[in-house]
């Protein structure tokens, strides 16, 4: 048994959020776990180190997801942030609403506006995507489903950006952050039921503790959580469906002859570029990882991208592939923590892809603008220059 | 060899099923059905495929 190798990069450097996949794959040449003492973590890189510590909740506790005290304070009693037991009941809470059983008859809705809106864009025949498509797009299916109104719905960009953002190390992007961080967890504290559009996600689970199927004053938390974590990174999937999409016509050109590529391709977008770039647990105990002594108390970091891209469990990783179909991808975590929202995401993206193939021969993508962020990696403008309709 | 569900984790994702269809599915309610447990050599990959790509660890093979 071994000491992890150790390296001087620091994960939340501008360049580094920007760009981290040369950051990557140096850390995962070095070892499955790589000591990053900048950053005060343990960083997981190769796929088999992220797969089996998402899944070894006894080794690896959420109780650490963030990377400053701050913000697991902040998380703590949320099921994102605690290990079973009291894990799975908080879970089946947040899922009882957004799992693939309970979303199953919105598919022909997200699907017929997904179409409308891209079909009204490709018509255009030049836009902004990020606003237009992938910003607007899951913006309204969340409103529409937690049945956010007013105020609210004209802040939950801003509030899921800074939910994101503040999950990083304190550093000046957390610092400016934790105020708008904090506006949605004030809201979130006093949001009552009707506050919430009738019908609602939201509000039948004010309606559930109020029948005390609940605990009182949960259902705040779980609002709190459909915001924070379902609205950036979906927003940043969906962007990374256009940016890829376009600049890959033979794989978009794939998706267009075969329709049943649409999961496929989503799944090779996750797997390529992931939404979240780090995720922190905290080691209960000393852990052998790969013959690396992680030890007793130390942070993690789970780099979901960096295993994505493992060589040793996909070949040509640097390609974009819709083919593949890496349905074993890590960008959605897993195990009892794998993406509670994993199921509307899906929705969302595939309503998006099978638009885009059927209304869309060809997109002429400028280059992309990003914008450092601790935790969501997302483009912030995507330029369509020309839609070569079908 | 055998594949277990543990009931309570299964969220319906459908995942498994796509990657096994002759082994598993998911009802008119969305929950998942078992339609063989038991599998042989010759669906042992298929049934191994299905496990890895449950996204919450539901599934495991015994």
């Amino acid at each position: 048994m071994t000491t992890p190798p150790v390296s001087d990069v620091d994960l939340f450097a501008d360049e580094v959020v920007l760009d981290p996949y040369p950051v990557y794959a140096k850390l995962r040449e070095l070892g499955s776990v790589v000591r990053l003492p900048r950053n005060g973590v343990y960083a997981l890189t190769r796929y088999d180190a992220v797969r089996g510590a998402l899944a070894d909740w006894e080794s690896f506790s959420s109780a650490s997801i963030g990377f400053n005290p701050a913000v697991n304070e902040a998380l703590t009693g949320t099921s994102l942030a605690s290990d079973p037991p009291v894990h799975t009941r908080l879970r089946a809470t947040l899922t009882e609403n957004l799992s693939p059983r309970a979303l199953r008859g919105l598919k022909g809705r997200i699907e017929a506006k997904a179409d409308a809106l891209v079909a009204e864009l490709a018509a255009r025949g030049s836009f902004e995507a990020i606003d237009a498509l992938a910003r607007a797009f899951p913006l309204e299916v969340v409103a529409d489903l937690i049945g956010f109104t007013g105020h609210a719905r004209e802040n939950m960009l801003r509030w899921g950006q800074a939910a994101m953002q503040v999950i990083g190390p304190m550093n000046r992007r957390t610092v400016e952050s934790l105020p708008i961080a904090g506006e949605l967890y004030g809201w979130c504290s006093e949001v009552t039921a009707a506050d919430l559009a009738e019908g609602s996600v939201g509000r039948a689970i004010f309606d559930a503790e109020a029948r005390g199927d609940i605990p009182p004053r949960t259902a705040g938390h779980i609002i709190h959580q459909y915001l924070g974590a379902g609205v950036d990174t979906t927003m940043a999937a969906i962007g990374n469906v256009v940016a890829l999409l376009g600049a890959h016509p033979d794989q978009l050109a794939l998706v267009r002859e075969d329709p049943a590529l649409v999961p496929a391709a989503f799944n090779e977008v996750l797997r390529y570029w992931a939404p979240v770039h780090a995720w922190g647990r905290r080691a209960t105990r000393d852990v052998v990882v790969d013959g690396a002594v992680v030890p007793a108390g130390a942070q993690i970091a789970v780099l979901f991208g960096a295993g994505n891209r493992d060589p040793r469990h996909y070949a040509d990783p640097d390609s974009f592939l819709v083919g593949r179909n890496p349905a074993d991808h890590l960008s959605f975590g897993y195990g009892p923590h794998g993406c509670a929202g994993q199921g509307l995401a899906r929705l969302e993206a595939h309503a998006v892809i099978g638009a885009l193939a059927r209304h869309v021969e060809r997109l002429v993508v400028g280059p992309e603008v990003r914008v450092p962020g601790n935790i969501t990696r997302s483009i912030e403008r995507l330029p369509v220059l020309e839609v070569i309709p079908v | 060899m055998r594949i277990v569900l543990d009931r309570p984790r299964c969220e319906g994702h459908g995942l498994c099923e796509e990657a096994a269809p002759r082994l598993m599915h998911l009802d008119d309610e969305g929950v998942l059905v078992l339609d063989r447990e038991e599998v042989g050599e010759a669906d042992a990959a298929t049934a191994d495929a299905a496990v890895r790509v449950c996204p919450v660890a539901a599934l495991r093979l015994v």
